[in-house]
């Protein structure tokens, strides 16, 4: 199958393992997002796909290819962003993607370098060297020096890191346009909110292990889901909800741990039956934070 | 690996060198010592022992050369020393590496980049030298062979300043070891060289003929028994050979002997009373040259052979398995990463 398909990745540098067992299943059209704490072992993962690390155990396979004994025609089909990576500052973003399409053997990587600086809105700032460029300038330009050859398997280790808000939603459009065209996105984040509204498949590692592989959509139902209720005045409230597991009150609320929505239902209900001015009830987080925050303990 | 992927490399990595420093500033200066310093070797050889010095370009030429050889020593390893580790601290050779361009590419490409700008250098000290051939006794075959041992010099250390950059971690390090490796060639073979000529001492026993002036010449006179201590360089020369300057001095064509024509021209000057003395007889490269074949022959033998086979062979060949090192470590994807070291 095309894609990335990961079975069984083991990888340790030295005593540390840092990789103990990674289970990920990537689908050509779909954004798979990789979904962790620091240290869980996902941009080691994701040395392992973009051909830069040898695992010490279980089977990849990248665009239908072996990433260690076929590093090249995985190269040819791949495309990886760093998390963190460097520019040659004296060049200039044009002459940047330049060269890099010719590392990618591309014949007419001047074409090329045009069309992705004009999607990058970089165009005004092709001739321009690439130092001059903002945070989110650099980012996007990195970005498109993983997509210089049309990859369809694409690796983002924390691509919105840096960004601003608007340069996010525009990145996970991108990232939306490319799945829908077929290419098989991969994205480690830490930010939950933006995958919620980007990803079709999410894989929690926790220690270097696969702790959970769902569907967006079928996510499994937290156990207990925090709620924020916010009254005109706090005291009644508080007084309403004595007995149930709630936090002391902030300025944005009481948060209020519940088991599911018919328990969120019944207490709103509870709370307006006893006169309590509620202006407003509402699960704190997406699910994919509440999902995240109990697989990852 | 394919010369279009060693190509991009070395023009992108030459792309960035030119814009990175004060090149322009740095080559005239180069350009200017060299100069400077011809010019005042010619002012030095105006007038030798009160009288005319002839084929004044020998000295002007060996030198130049000598000079060119050193600083050239002392520029070199800033050119490839920091190359692949300090691409790996700024986070730009990982993206090098998951793109088609193979470790051989980026070796040799980036080796190609540091020694086309060595070459850069090298070039620039060649107006000097034409000044050096015009002031006589410089046969431009020398100035073939010398300008292509120093490029061939010049690559091996570059080379070998290269792997140190794919070897180590830090950037540091690798500059101040490149630095180290230049030192072990030149102070470190010659130091070497001596300490072992003196350890190579050895008692010799040896009968020679006697001498009996007193006894009729039917009579066998008496062999004689000398003994003494006595050096043995021809075995200890092969410490010398890697040093770059007894290979340029060793492989520069020795000048030729003086033609009749010019024999004619400096006994009609003599004639005239002036003092005449030709700087052929104080060339640098030569004197050095025929000292180092002293050392590499048998106590038998009444000439040495030459060094700098060995001497360059030696060098280009590590010169060449440094480079071949620097492509294994920047082999991907990595088995065993030296502890520290990022992949990206």
């Amino acid at each position: 199958m095309d894609g990335v398909v990961a079975h069984g990745v083991r990888r340790s540098f030295g005593p540390v393992e840092a990789v103990r067992g990674i289970d990920l299943t990537a689908r050509p059209g779909e954004v798979t997002a990789l979904v962790g704490p620091n240290g869980a072992g996902k941009t080691t993962l994701l040395l392992v796909l973009a051909t830069l690390l040898v695992p010490d155990a279980g089977t990849v396979s990248v665009a239908g290819f072996d990433p260690v004994t076929q590093a090249d025609e995985v190269r040819a089909r791949m495309g990886w962003a760093p998390d963190v990576f460097g520019l040659y500052d004296n060049l200039t973003c044009r002459e940047y993607l330049e060269f890099c399409g010719r590392a990618m053997k591309l014949a007419h990587y001047e074409a090329r370098a045009a069309e992705l600086l004009a999607q990058a809105r970089l165009a005004e700032k092709a001739d321009l060297p690439v130092h001059t460029l903002s945070r989110g300038q650099k980012q996007r330009l990195g970005l498109m020096r993983a997509l210089v050859h049309s990859p369809s398997v694409l690796l983002l280790d924390e691509p919105a890191s840096g960004l601003d808000p608007r340069s996010r939603v525009e990145l996970r459009e991108l990232l939306r346009l490319l799945a829908a065209q077929g290419c098989a996105v991969i994205v480690s984040s830490h930010l939950l909110a933006d995958l919620e509204e980007l990803a079709d498949t999410v894989v929690f590692v926790d220690q270097g292990v696969t702790v959970g592989e769902h569907r967006l959509d079928a996510l499994p139902a937290p156990a207990l889901r925090t709620w924020r209720v916010r009254a005109l005045t706090t005291p009644p409230l508080l007084k309403a909800l004595k007995g149930t597991d709630h936090d002391q009150p902030t300025a944005a609320g009481v948060d209020v741990r519940l088991p599911s929505d018919e328990a969120a239902a019944d207490l709103l209900a509870m709370l307006v039956g006893k006169g309590v001015r509620v202006v407003s009830c509402q699960p704190v987080g997406g699910q994919l934070e509440a999902t995240y925050l109990e697989l990852t303990q | 690996m394919t010369l279009q992927g060693i190509l991009t490399v070395a023009e992108q990595e030459f792309t960035i060198r030119i814009r990175a420093g004060r090149w322009r500033w740095l080559l005239g200066a180069w350009f200017g010592v060299l100069a400077l310093v011809a010019a005042l070797i010619r002012l030095a050889t105006q007038t030798v022992n009160g009288g005319k010095a002839l084929d004044k370009g020998v000295v002007v030429y060996g030198g130049l050369t000598l000079l060119v050889l050193g600083l050239a020593l002392l520029v070199v390893p800033t050119l490839s020393a920091q190359s692949v580790n300090g691409d790996r601290e700024r986070g730009t050779l990982a993206t090098l590496q998951v793109t088609r361009l193979t470790a051989g590419d980026i070796a040799l490409g980036k080796f190609a980049a540091a020694w086309g700008t060595s070459l850069v250098f090298l070039a620039l000290s060649l107006p000097p030298v034409l000044y050096a051939m015009t002031q006589g006794g410089v046969p431009f075959g020398r100035v073939v062979v010398v300008t292509v041992v120093v490029s061939l010099l010049l690559g091996s250390v570059i080379a070998i300043s290269l792997f140190l950059s794919s070897a180590l971690r830090r950037t540091t390090t690798s500059g101040v070891l490149a630095y180290l490796v230049v030192f072990a060639l030149t102070v470190g073979t010659t130091v070497t060289f001596v300490l072992a000529l003196a350890l190579s001492t050895e008692h010799y026993v040896q009968t020679v003929p006697g001498f009996c002036p007193d006894q009729p010449v039917t009579t066998p006179c008496p062999t004689e028994t000398l003994t003494g201590q006595r050096a043995r360089p021809d075995r200890v020369w092969w410490l010398l050979a890697p040093n770059p300057f007894v290979i340029l001095a060793d492989a520069a064509p020795q000048l030729p002997p003086e033609t009749a024509q010019e024999r004619q021209r400096r006994l009609a000057l003599e004639q005239r009373g002036v003092n005449v003395s030709n700087l052929r007889d104080s060339d640098p490269l030569g004197g050095l040259g025929r000292a180092v074949r002293g050392a590499h022959k048998s106590p038998g033998s009444s000439t040495g052979s030459p060094v700098w086979p060995w001497g360059l062979g030696f060098d280009v060949l590590v010169g060449a398995g440094a480079l071949w090192l620097t492509a294994r470590r920047l082999r991907t994807p990595t088995r065993d990463l030296p502890l520290g070291q990022r992949v990206a």
